[in-house]
């Protein structure tokens, strides 16, 4: 299955969870049925480009069984 | 059908106040009772908004407090939540009960306290306003949510960045003229264009303000409203609600609001006008890039032409249809259960004439359009003055 950037925002303050992962990317990711899904993207730091249409694949799921997905190109 | 009317208002300043919630609860609710020159005991029923005391003041049941500190005695109470748009919510509900028959004269307001909590802890307790596990717990907050809107809007139309700047400008400008309003000064495009992102392409200046505040209002049946009110009657001249799903990414679209549109819709059609017959507006500026999609949403211009209607001076005070001539969430403030009833306050004191030195020239006919989370829930209310 293919997925690919439908959105995305470079955070850089969040929640009391995440606030030490900042400066950090979440993205809703559009698969090739059209479904859609927010995640938070692995492998992304500072310098990276990153676009709408850009390819990101499905990285397994955590422990809490939630799907993480990762830049297809680092 | 029923005629219902705006009889009384009343609201606290807003921003970091040093208030608890029974504290602006009494200030603006005794402030509404009094502008509406009625005995406490004409009040039939009570319906405050309050979106996240359970969370940031451990406080629920927000019906009581309000029976206790104005004194209502037994009359039915109930808070109503749908995000930032549980005030709306509040007059939806008072307006539907009086509508019925049920009531004669109902209280209305909302409330929130939130600057007593650190912006990380505030954040998480904003984000119950979305699906927390499938959002929230990949890292979404607020401001990323409209972000996210922000960016797919850019690509669908075109960059609005100053665009957003503008209505940020505009905001500020607006407020430095309301008494009432957390933030009264003054900010350049500069400035704004120039400050440090908090979720690209949002940065502070983008967002609306962490904020204390209450606002009440007096809703009354026209004909008591005739009889006792002893300044401008304004009636709600149109209603509307409507709901969506709760995740962005369960959404067709994330560039427009169809709970805005079929709200709006609701609203023109119950009273007989259409956006071009609106001579100014409060809308629902939680972030900059969603005013733009407001003004698109509620008519005032066209798919994807919200930018230029900025850029155009169009919304400003002097401009063809003013929007959120009290600084909006932006610089007025975003209490957040008391903003759909603060924009109420702010229609209703321009329709009187009372605005003071920020009273449009043309104040007959304004609307309110009040948002809950990403779009989920949507209360559109048209107040006519007569």
């Amino acid at each position: 299955m293919k997925y690919k950037i439908y959105s995305y925002s470079v955070l850089h303050s969040s929640t009391v969870d995440f606030a030490e992962k900042t400066p950090y990317i979440v993205a809703i990711v559009e698969d090739e049925t059209g479904a859609r899904q927010s995640a938070f993207v692995e492998g992304w730091r500072e310098g990276i480009q990153i676009q709408i249409g850009g390819a990101l694949i499905w990285a397994g799921e955590d422990e809490a069984g939630r799907a993480r997905f990762a830049l297809a190109d680092k | 059908m029923r005629r219902v009317s705006v009889i009384g208002i009343g609201e606290t300043k807003m921003g970091k106040l040093q208030l608890g919630l029974p504290e602006m609860i009494s200030q603006a609710g005794n402030a509404a009772i009094a502008d509406a020159g009625i005995e406490k005991s004409m009040i039939q029923a009570a319906f405050v908004g309050n979106f996240n005391a359970s969370f940031l003041c451990n406080q629920s049941h927000i019906g009581p407090m309000v029976s206790q500190v104005l004194g209502l005695g037994y009359i039915p109470t109930v808070r109503t939540e749908g995000a930032c748009a549980s005030g709306s919510l509040a007059l939806r509900m008072g307006y539907l009960s009086i509508l019925a028959g049920m009531y004669d004269v109902v209280l209305v307001g909302g409330v929130e306290k939130m600057t007593h909590q650190s912006t990380e802890y505030v954040t998480s307790a904003v984000a119950s306003a979305m699906d927390y596990e499938s959002e929230a717990e990949m890292g979404m907050t607020f401001p990323a949510n409209f972000a996210i809107m922000a960016n797919r809007y850019f690509y669908e139309y075109r960059n609005v960045k100053e665009e957003m700047g503008l209505c940020a400008v505009q905001a500020h400008s607006n407020a430095s003229l309301n008494p009432d309003a957390q933030l009264p000064k003054q900010v350049s495009l500069e400035k704004v264009l120039a400050a440090a992102p908090i979720a690209e392409p949002l940065s502070m200046y983008d967002c609306s303000l962490v904020s204390d505040g209450a606002a009440f209002v007096v809703l009354a049946a026209g004909d008591i409203a005739d009889a006792v009110c002893k300044k401008r009657v304004v009636d709600i001249a149109g209603s509307g609600h409507a709901g969506d799903v709760l995740t962005l990414a369960a959404k067709p679209s994330i560039t427009s609001f169809p709970v805005t549109q079929q709200a709006a819709k609701q609203a023109y059609s119950q009273a007989g006008l259409s956006a071009q017959d609106i001579h100014f507006a409060e809308v629902h500026d939680c972030f900059t890039i969603t005013q733009i999609i407001n003004i698109e949403d509620l008519g005032f211009a066209e798919k994807g032409r919200g930018g230029d209607v900025v850029l155009q001076g169009e919304t400003a005070r002097d401009g063809r249809i003013p929007i959120n001539p009290s600084g909006g969430l932006k610089a007025k403030g975003h209490p957040i259960g008391a903003t759909g009833i603060s924009q109420i306050f702010e229609v209703v004191t321009q329709l009187r004439g009372e605005a003071d030195a920020r009273q449009l020239p043309r104040a007959d006919i304004g609307l309110c359009h009040n948002l809950g989370g990403s779009g989920g829930t949507c209360v559109v209310t048209i107040l006519k003055g007569r």
